[in-house]
């Protein structure tokens, strides 16, 4: 039988693919956001597997709110990335340089 | 199960921000270019109705509503009037800097708005989920505020920063909270309680939860080592939407950690004690040694918050009652601080040139004594100088990690607080002392600018004289 | 045994997908990758009787936010060989945080704590269970403070978007089809000009003439 900590090992892999994926595309901004929701998607499997395993509902609701939440983000964070691109022709880190951090 | 109007009465001050925050949206649209100081009009009668309707509806013991999603309690009381008050005060000091650059359109004051209805929601949140939805709420807002100014490319680069950056703080926080679901089986606070309280810290799945949730909220509060995004949003975002996120915010983020560390997961102080320690110890250090060697000023406060945000640590990982209410009363003084820091800042811009140097300052004196003394006045309630406010929280804190034993914390952080003072007398200097730019003109504000100003700096003064109203109220939220 | 065969199968392709979109050199490439991860998990979900959620992740997720994803990667014109730069030093990095982070992890969730020891396989629900059902009867109940606020997020959302991406540009030439309806027959569409009568020399052409 496939066991809790199954999907749990599953999301926790994606969890850090979503994490790897972050330090090695660091120069490139659509690389990081999709990052951002292969992180989400983690926690989603995490929440969807609790709530089969506990019989309860809320994790599955707590997942609908995320996505709704995700795909906001989404729009706002390309919205963000097309007025950078405008103003800079570029979504490369490397060239955003203005600020020093 | 049918619904309760009831439950309506402790949100009428969200409600009564949304439907500004809509009216405003239908009305920016019917509005010529010369009127759109109507907006800033209903922004400000909204958050005043707001303020009075929070205190309405506000007083008596904790009641839970909305099936447990919704809180009204003592803390949620105090910190809603707090985020509301220092909101009117953004909104003014906002406005002049808007109009000079064409910036003061509806969108502007709808996503502050929001971004202040997000920050209440999270304050009187229950629940893990309700206090993500308003986590995000606020954040989204901020995210676009940054960006507001679509033609400055450093604008939309700090935004994306911060955008990056929060969202990755999103993603921890919520790993975190699928942890503390799964082994508690509920997103509720007085739940997770109760199943803590009875697996004890045994529970090695409950540990690593917190783990990720302790790192989600160092995200939110810019603590270092998760601060990255700080320093280049305050230099980079335009000054009205650094103003905006740079105090109010941090009452929210105040919240969302007591809500999950106190409400949540109380029992398991211990763990989390010594993360928060990590995280005090090198927010002061770093904040305190880096903001010395900044010139621009904006940069320099966004260092000196870190900084401060150490001090906020310090007393919520006391873990005693007396040391959240001394950590709250220093959330509360710093974003007062904080707005009124910015406010000056945004005084000293005119059309044309933003006060970001350190030496746009000079000569302060010599232009305005009385915004100079007001500056003068919140340099030294940051750097901690009796007989402002900011002394006492200071010795607030310390005093509540003393108690704990941690004799050798607070002296860290005494240390810290004595370098950090230098770079705060630095900027006194520079308005008493320094002559002014010969092509600096006189300061010409409203006479609401004004008054807000003094407002907010004699507040300051009085508070620290009289600090007893305020740290009675915090006491009585624990 | 048919349930475990699914779930290793569609286990190993989100896996795939998800190592493919972070070390893909075409962005578009990665997008698509995503969109695999996303549809084999929508997979994994209704395997966990989440079947609503299953089906919102590809409608919504898949069908409305990865293909704006793609259309912002197709529209921003991407120099491929800038943002590769520093790939291969940053892999030493990640890998070795990726590793630790996930044996962190494995240890956490592994059998140990969430085995089936501790969580038995839930009795299968029967037929008659609808899910979209119990979540909707949920959602609007129970969660319904948290529905408001979602519904607030998305009005934000609306509103930041349109604030940072619409620019009117003056110089956009556009129909508008309300004005053309709206023309009248008579003096709007034919303007007649009496002009009087002149006199013409008659034009003649040399190459006609011969």
């Amino acid at each position: 039988m496939i066991a809790l900590s199954d999907y749990l090992i599953l999301g926790g892999l994606l969890f850090a693919i979503a994490v790897a994926g972050i330090f090695l595309n660091r120069k490139n901004l659509i690389l990081l956001l999709m990052c951002v929701e292969l992180m989400l998607l983690a926690v989603n499997m995490n929440f969807v597997a609790f709530s089969h395993f506990l019989g309860d509902m809320t994790g599955q609701v707590f997942v609908f709110f995320i996505l709704t939440v995700a795909a906001a983000e989404a729009a706002i964070g390309l919205a963000i990335l097309v007025v950078l691109f405008r103003n800079r022709r570029t979504i490369n880190v490397e060239d955003l340089d203005a600020l020093k951090g | 199960m049918s619904f309760d109007a009831a439950n309506l009465l402790p949100i009428l001050p969200e409600i009564a921000i949304l439907i500004t925050a809509s009216l405003v949206l239908i009305l920016d649209l019917y509005l010529k270019d010369q009127d759109k100081g109507l907006n800033h009009s209903i922004t400000l009668i909204g958050l005043v109705i707001a303020i009075g309707l929070t205190g309405a509806v506000g007083g008596g013991d904790a009641q839970v509503f909305f099936d447990g999603n919704l809180i009204r309690d003592p803390m949620s009381d105090l910190l809603k009037g707090a985020i509301l008050i220092v909101s009117v005060l953004t909104f003014i000091y906002a406005r002049p800097w808007l109009q000079d650059r064409g910036m003061l359109v509806g969108e502007f004051y709808v996503l502050g708005l929001l971004a202040v209805l997000g920050m209440l929601i999270m304050v009187s949140a229950n629940g893990f989920l309700t206090l993500y939805l308003g986590l995000e709420l606020q954040a989204l807002a901020l995210y676009a505020l940054v960006a507001f100014d679509r033609d400055s490319s450093t604008g939309a680069e700090a935004a994306m920063k911060y955008f990056v950056l929060g969202a990755l703080g999103s993603g921890l926080l919520l790993y975190g909270v699928s942890m503390i679901y799964g082994a508690t089986g509920s997103i509720e606070f007085a739940p997770v309680a109760a199943a803590v309280a009875e697996q004890g810290i045994s529970n090695k799945v409950l540990v690593f939860g917190i783990a990720f949730l302790v790192i989600g909220i160092g995200f939110k509060f810019g603590a270092v080592p998760f601060h990255m995004w700080v320093p280049d949003v305050y230099e980079g975002g335009p000054t009205p939407a650094v103003l905006i996120l740079s105090s109010a915010p941090k009452i929210a983020a105040f919240a969302l950690a007591v809500r999950m560390l106190v409400d949540g997961l109380h029992t398991l102080h211990p763990d989390w004690q010594g993360m928060l320690v990590i995280l005090a110890v090198l927010s002061m250090g770093l904040g305190n040694l880096v903001a010395i060697a900044q010139s621009n000023i904006k940069r320099m406060l966004a260092y000196s918050t870190i900084s401060h945000v150490g001090f906020i640590f310090l007393g919520l990982l006391a873990g005693s009652e007396q040391g959240f209410a001394a950590a709250m009363f220093y959330t509360i003084v710093y974003a007062v601080m904080s707005v009124g820091a910015f406010g000056i800042l945004l005084i000293l811009s005119r059309q044309g040139f933003d006060a970001e140097r350190l030496e746009d300052l000079k000569g302060l004196n010599d232009r305005d004594a009385w915004y100079a003394a007001m500056m003068a006045l919140i340099m030294f309630s940051m750097a901690g100088v009796p007989p402002t406010v900011g002394f006492m929280a200071k010795l607030l804190v310390l005093e509540a990690v003393v108690r704990i034993d941690m004799l050798w914390l607070a002296l860290v952080a005494v240390f810290f607080s004595i370098i950090g003072a230098f770079y705060y007398l630095r900027v006194i200097k520079f308005i008493y002392f320094d002559k002014p730019a010969d092509d600096a003109p006189a300061l010409l504000t409203s006479s609401g600018v004004r008054f807000a100003m003094s407002l907010n700096g004699l507040a300051l003064l009085a508070l620290g004289l009289f600090p007893a109203a305020l740290l009675s109220v915090c006491q009585a939220a624990f | 045994m048919a349930e475990k065969l699914i779930f290793y199968i569609l286990a190993v392709i989100t896996l795939w997908a998800s190592v493919m979109v972070i070390t893909r050199k075409n962005p578009v490439h990665s997008v698509l990758f995503l969109v695999l991860a996303f549809v084999t998990s929508a997979g994994l979900w209704v395997l966990l009787e989440a079947e609503f959620l299953g089906i919102v992740l590809i409608l919504v997720y898949v069908g409305a936010v990865m293909v704006l994803f793609l259309f912002v990667v197709m529209m921003l014109d991407i120099d491929l060989a800038t943002i590769r730069a520093g790939f291969v030093q940053n892999l030493p990095l990640a890998g070795l945080i990726a590793a630790i982070m996930a044996v962190e992890i494995l240890l956490i969730v592994g059998p140990g704590n969430f085995g089936l020891d501790a969580f038995p396989k839930p009795e299968p629900l029967g037929a008659e269970v609808s899910n979209t059902r119990e979540l909707g009867l949920l959602l609007y109940s129970v969660y319904i403070y948290p529905v408001e606020i979602a519904a607030v997020i998305l009005l934000l959302a609306i509103v930041a978007a349109i604030r940072l991406t619409l620019r009117r540009r003056p110089d956009t030439k556009f129909i508008d089809p309300a004005q053309q309806v709206r023309v009248r027959k008579g003096p709007d569409r034919v303007r007649l000009v009496k002009m009087a009568a002149e006199d013409v020399a008659p034009v003649v052409d040399k190459g006609d003439a011969q």
